[in-house]
């Protein structure tokens, strides 16, 4: 596959409360972003260990997006900032793979962020479609 | 009737076969059901007759094998695959058999990367082309012994204890499974957690640790907690050992831990397929440490575990 007609998987993990109802507003009031996006809804953001980004990104994705409350938005009070702690150990970890930055990035998206929740998806999918296929991938 | 054993090292210091002799008493027990058939590192044994006039490698057939370290080059393949043909169970013994151990390390680079270090890039060595005569031919990496053989049996550590080779040994003859349970060493780990670090820098192990000794475990907090690296919650129990506790009750302790050590990892992941450098740099962040201070984490991680693909060259960035 070229790079020209490289169409990026890129994994989104979307927090329940926020994010993604974020996501639900964004289909609602039809906003168009791009299908190579894979939403995966978990309770809370606090919960995406990095053993989970990591598996995406060795296994076949090849860009991860983690998606959270706005911080003091969390719903359990601060799991959000739990995730953001570990995105920190992550992109530590993304060098240890020798992965590119660029493949994984934290977001703040509240339910009433429908656009931004577009927004986010349409860069995101710029980004790792510049950096071209996950290395590990088959 | 005795069962026979074969023994065999491969890439290996020798410290695994040193805990066999090191079993004590409990050896003089076992050793009239066990007749050894095959151990280069006690018994003068030729692979291809005692003149060399062989020209197959040759071991004798056996009821169990225990195989230490990890398979490196050539040779060492052709004779675990022998060992296989030959022992009806394969117990690997030590971390390099199991996970590829500390040469496995060198798995973070290529074969030629390696040989154009060792003997053209370091400084205090002439530059020399790399020995090839009368030599086995490296592989291009360190593999542990199930990545070439089926095994039936682990028995990790660097080095093994000697009361688990004790218990698979009496294990095998009774016709029981050996298996150590698929859980963390912090869970065989006595001392006093309170679920967040002290907080501070990461310090290295042999710096000033707080503990209380000839008191109860309780009284000494976690490792971690106090801000050392230690492996516990990636790396799979087993090791601890019996000490005497208060009143004559007995409580087990993870064995660098009874020495006031934190754990270092030997005894490998929790279960197969885990990775504990991803698992531990999650566990890290999660008690609020920070995780940017650990140094060389790569390789401090995966200590012992380098074989099976844990350990491997970067990806080679594709030109743009």
């Amino acid at each position: 596959m070229g790079d020209n007609g490289f169409e990026p998987i890129v994994i989104a993990f979307c927090c329940n409360w926020c994010s993604y109802a974020g996501a639900d507003l964004a289909g609602t009031s039809r906003l168009q972003y791009p299908p190579n996006v894979r939403i995966i809804r978990v309770m809370c953001s606090g919960m995406v260990h990095p053993n989970l980004v990591i598996d995406a990104l060795t296994k076949g994705a090849d860009g991860v997006l983690m998606c959270g409350c706005h911080p003091g938005d969390c719903h359990y009070i601060d799991g959000n900032l739990k995730a953001e702690k570990r995105a920190e150990a992550i992109r530590l970890l993304l060098e240890d793979f020798g992965l590119e930055p660029e493949r994984f990035r934290l977001e703040w998206v509240s339910a009433s962020e429908g656009p931004k929740f577009a927004q986010v998806m349409r860069d995101m999918v710029q980004q790792v479609k510049s950096v071209g296929p996950s290395p590990y991938r088959t | 009737m005795a069962v026979k054993v074969a023994e065999e090292w491969l890439n290996i210091c020798g410290g695994c076969e040193v805990t066999i002799l090191d079993i004590g008493e409990p050896l003089l027990d076992l050793l009239p059901a066990l007749e050894f058939v095959h151990m280069p590192v006690l018994m003068d044994h030729k692979y291809f007759g005692q003149t060399g006039e062989g020209t197959e490698l040759q071991i004798p057939e056996a009821d169990v094998g225990i195989v230490s370290g990890g398979v490196r080059n050539e040779k060492e393949k052709h004779v675990l695959e022998e060992m296989r043909k030959k022992c009806k169970t394969l117990i690997s013994l030590g971390s390099c058999a199991c996970f590829g151990g500390i040469p496995a390390m060198a798995n973070m680079w290529t074969l030629q990367e390696l040989y154009d270090k060792v003997y053209r890039g370091s400084k205090t060595t002439e530059a020399a082309d790399t020995p090839s005569e009368n030599l086995p031919p490296l592989l291009d990496r360190v593999y542990a012994l199930d990545e070439i053989v089926k095994v039936d049996a682990y028995i990790p550590g660097c080095p093994t204890a000697p009361e688990l080779v004790v218990e698979a040994l009496t294990g095998l003859l009774q016709g029981k499974p050996f298996e150590l349970p698929e859980r963390s060493v912090c869970d065989d780990c006595p001392v006093k957690r309170e679920k967040k670090a002290a907080g501070g820098q990461i310090k290295r192990s042999l710096e000033s640790m707080q503990f209380a000794q000839e008191q109860p475990w309780e009284n000494t907090r976690c490792f971690m907690e106090q801000g050392y690296l230690c492996l516990g919650p990636v790396t799979r129990t087993g090791c601890a050992r019996s000490l005497e506790g208060p009143e004559g009750s007995a409580v087990k302790v993870p064995r660098c831990v009874v020495g006031y050590m934190p754990c270092r990892g030997c005894f490998g992941p929790i279960r197969k397929g885990a990775n504990p450098l991803v698992d531990m740099m999650g566990a890290i962040s999660s008690i609020g440490l920070d995780a940017k201070q650990v140094i060389d984490r790569r390789a401090l991680l995966n200590r012992y575990i380098g074989g099976q693909n844990r350990l491997r060259p970067l990806p080679q960035k594709p030109a743009r």
